[in-house]
């Protein structure tokens, strides 16, 4: 992502010129700004979806099924004749919502393994480690089918949790990778002689400084539990009706693909416009905070 | 509502077509037909008429029954040329003359009687045995509990080579429909089957058009070739092959490269079928409906008039031209409008869509509160549809309407079973052609199809039913199916939707289909050119 010539001139630098120099790229502030626009999107969906004047997802007239775009509907109507725009402007807040709440819930469940497995060691690290190579051993996509096949409700929660369920491991690797190499530094040690808690030690010391590398990969796993979840909800275990989200309008779309394409288009369109960005988003992070890509 | 309305009635109305003179007895004079085509068809499992779920098409076109339905809906002889009763409880069976099965044997009175006291008897275990419940001796050689005490039905007696009596338990004016294709159990098998069942199970001896020259192999094509000897109408074909397909839309684009001349496709594709195949899309009346039930147990829907308002919300055209391309039927009453007789129009004004009336009926009934969830099987194709419903609901009746698919078909049944729904997915596929099967199946207390319409049962209804079973003729037993959907619909237990059509797509060598109760004649297929 980094001009070579400019990566070679900059010394060993400091944080914060990271920052600047993301600013300063627009495969990075491009990304951000779409995804800036879609966080406020999901967070007030009938304001963006009223600017045509009918942003009302639910107002359906099955008279209009499959319609092309005519004044106040851009995007035309799909086969319950209710507006396209609408419906993919209400769509981005479930991918968004899942997107965020199942990488949380990753994060969570990796920070607390990965602490675990790096700053105490020993027998934790074995059992953690053994942990985590059972979980990689899942197909990503087939456990979650499995296990939402035979949860009763499905909705954006309990997608999210098995979504997050099943994609700790990785990050936990690099939680644990990153906390030993910072728990055996001298501060700490320092730290431990003091006579501080443990619980201090890792919440002051350890923590802030080996979070950054799960949060860059966090940025771009939102990218793929977005995918993951439209995945699912396209085969039919993921989200259900009467939510709106991109996968069931992909879903409802690919039935009637070939007689009215723009149904499947305009979701898919969005989905990937806003997957690319995040992960884009994403590497971009990685590149400028990444020590390696320094020396 | 997991039956599988599959029977094609043998109908006469090639024999203009092909300029034949009548039906039945004309021979084959003409030269032998040439030409074939390739089917496209579900997966097999059994080729005994007696005891399959799944091979209707091969069966039927092995064949013949001993009625059907004409063109215009009436009943048609094929084997039988007569079948008589003054009390509608014994009925007289006369069987044409000179027919053949493929083997040579003649089709004789025994070639049914040995058929149906082998597929009644218990232990045998055919699934369809249950085709003769109603005839006298059933419960004896297959009660629902323990040994039967009999072997062999007492209610039938050979008369002589081509005739026999059937007595059943009470009067039904609707027995010779029950004799119609359908109904595969009540076909004839000849001696030869039962020297070896499996053998016949593999390449079964039948009295129809078509013939098999090798056993059938599990997972392979079947190859039928005319019947030289046939006695009924002369196929237009010399061979068809039925192929099998696990997924239907493999076989659709088969059909698509020509690969398969014949396949079935979904009501939910219409769309894209009228724009693949145009004229070659074809769409037969079915002897199947669709409905929507309510929860007996929700308080809400227990005033009648929520019921009708919730039909009335339904704007039943608009749905069909949106979701089915127009292909099926919006309902006017309780039964398909290919059922001889059906009182089509007896819903009246409460299967027509009117928003305003709906809405005021709904407040005359005290209005509805909270939020009212659709069931139905997901994965099926049905989500278009019920979600169209609820549309509807929720934008005509300004209610918290949300159609709701279950993971499968065993959660759908499970929740149904548990009450755990508002409206339901309801379906009835009826096996012969009269309105008796459907009206039993869905609104009596003992009928296979309750769970669609919430355990709907009505001890009026029942005796109506029975009178209307019972009539002294055909035309009088309409009259009684009028009075009993009349009944029914003073209750309105659950939402008349639509009648089935059901859609098939055809390969450009083919001219033109023929069928009967939604299902194509195979043997009866004009080719184009």
């Amino acid at each position: 992502m980094l001009d070579p010539e400019l990566l070679e001139l900059a010394p060993a630098a400091p944080r914060r010129s990271g920052v600047r120099r993301l600013v300063r790229q627009w495969t990075f502030m491009v990304p951000a700004a779409v995804i800036a626009v879609l966080l406020v999107v999901s967070l007030f969906p009938s304001v963006f979806a009223g600017i045509f004047g009918n942003g009302d997802p639910r107002v359906c007239d099955l008279y209009r099924s499959a319609g092309n775009p005519t004044a106040g509907h851009p995007f035309g109507f799909d086969t319950q004749g209710c507006d396209v725009y609408a419906n993919v402007v209400y769509g981005a807040r479930s991918s968004i919502v899942v997107g965020l709440t199942a990488t949380a819930i990753s994060v969570s469940i990796a920070l607390i393994l990965g602490v675990i497995a790096g700053f105490f060691g020993g027998g934790f690290d074995q059992v953690v480690s053994r942990l985590t190579d059972i979980f990689l051993g899942f197909p990503f996509i087939l456990g979650a089918v499995v296990v939402l096949n035979s949860v009763g409700s499905r909705n954006a929660l309990s997608v999210s949790v098995v979504l997050g369920i099943f994609g700790w491991p990785t990050m936990a690797r690099l939680v644990r990778g990153s906390v030993r190499s910072v728990a055996g530094l001298d501060y700490v040690l320092a730290a431990t002689t003091m006579g501080l808690s443990r619980l201090r030690i890792i919440t002051r010391y350890v923590l802030p400084n080996a979070i950054s590398p799960v949060l860059i990969f966090a940025t771009i796993s939102i990218g793929v539990v977005i995918v993951a979840e439209s995945t699912l909800t396209y085969l039919g275990v993921g989200l259900a009706p009467p939510a709106i989200s991109w996968g069931l309008q992909i879903a409802a779309g690919s039935r009637h693909f070939q007689t009215s394409p723009h149904m499947l288009l305009y979701p898919s369109i969005f989905l990937a416009i806003t997957v690319l960005c995040v992960i884009v988003f994403g590497e971009g992070l990685r590149a400028a905070f990444d020590p390696r890509r320094h020396q | 509502m997991k039956r599988t309305p599959r029977s094609v009635y043998l109908a006469v109305f090639l024999a203009a077509a092909l300029g034949l003179a009548g039906c039945g007895s004309s021979g084959n004079d003409a030269a032998a037909p040439e030409g074939s085509v390739t089917v496209a068809v579900q997966e097999l499992d059994h080729l005994t008429p007696g005891n399959h779920y799944t091979s209707y098409e091969v069966v039927l076109t092995l064949f013949s029954p001993l009625t059907g339905l004409t063109e215009e809906g009436d009943l048609d002889l094929i084997q039988a040329e007569s079948v008589e009763s003054d009390d509608a409880v014994n009925w007289t069976i006369k069987l044409r003359e000179g027919w053949k099965f493929h083997n040579g044997e003649p089709v004789t009175a025994e070639s049914y009687v040995k058929a149906w006291n082998y597929l009644a008897y218990g232990p045998n275990a055919w699934v369809n045995a249950g085709q003769l419940r109603n005839v006298v001796g059933y419960d004896e050689v297959h009660p629902l509990e323990g040994d039967p005490t009999a072997t062999e039905l007492s209610g039938l007696k050979v008369v002589d080579d081509t005739t026999f009596t059937v007595e059943l338990k009470g009067p039904d004016r609707q027995f010779p429909f029950q004799l119609s294709d359908g109904q595969t159990g009540l076909y004839p098998m000849p001696e030869a089957a039962w020297e070896d069942l499996e053998a016949f199970d593999k390449m079964p001896i039948g009295n129809g058009p078509f013939m098999m020259t090798e056993p059938w192999v599990q997972d392979e094509e079947i190859v039928l070739s005319a019947f030289g000897d046939y006695q009924g109408p002369a196929p237009t074909l010399s061979e068809i092959t039925f192929r099998t397909y696990i997924d239907t839309d493999t076989a659709y684009t088969d059909a698509l490269a020509g690969e398969v001349d014949i396949a079935t496709v979904a009501a939910t594709k219409a769309e894209q079928a009228k724009t693949d195949f145009g004229e070659r899309m074809f769409a037969f009346d079915a002897p199947g409906v669709d409905l929507l039930g309510f929860n007996p147990d929700d308080e809400r829907f227990a005033d009648v008039r929520v019921r009708q308002a919730f039909s009335m919300a339904l704007d039943r055209e608009a749905i069909n031209q949106a979701i089915y391309a127009g292909s099926q039927i919006p309902s006017t009453s309780l039964t398909a409008p290919s059922m001889p007789g059906s009182p089509e129009g007896v819903c009246g004004e409460y299967c027509e869509f009117d928003p305003d009336g709906a809405k005021a009926l709904l407040a005359e009934a005290g209005g509805l509160e909270g939020p009212v969830e659709i069931l139905f099987p997901g994965g099926w194709g049905y989500e278009d549809f019920f979600e169209a419903c609820a549309n509807q609901l929720r934008q005509n009746l300004e209610l918290d309407v949300t159609a709701v698919p279950a993971t499968d078909w065993a959660e759908f049944t499970e929740r149904l079973e548990q009450g755990d729904f508002g409206l339901n997915r309801g379906r009835w596929g009826a096996l012969y052609p009269s309105q008796q099967d459907t009206l039993h199946a869905l609104y009596t207390a003992s009928g296979d199809g309750t769970l669609s319409t919430g355990g709907y049962s009505n001890p009026e209804v029942d005796s109506l039913l029975d009178a209307a079973d019972a009539a002294p003729s055909l035309e009088e037993s309409f009259e009684g199916y009028r009075a009993v959907q009349e009944r029914i619909l003073e209750d309105f237990p659950a939402i008349p939707t639509f009648a089935n059509r059901y859609l098939f797509v055809a390969s450009d060598k083919v001219k033109d289909l023929h069928a009967a109760a939604g299902s194509v004649r195979y043997a009866y297929v004009e080719l184009a050119g």
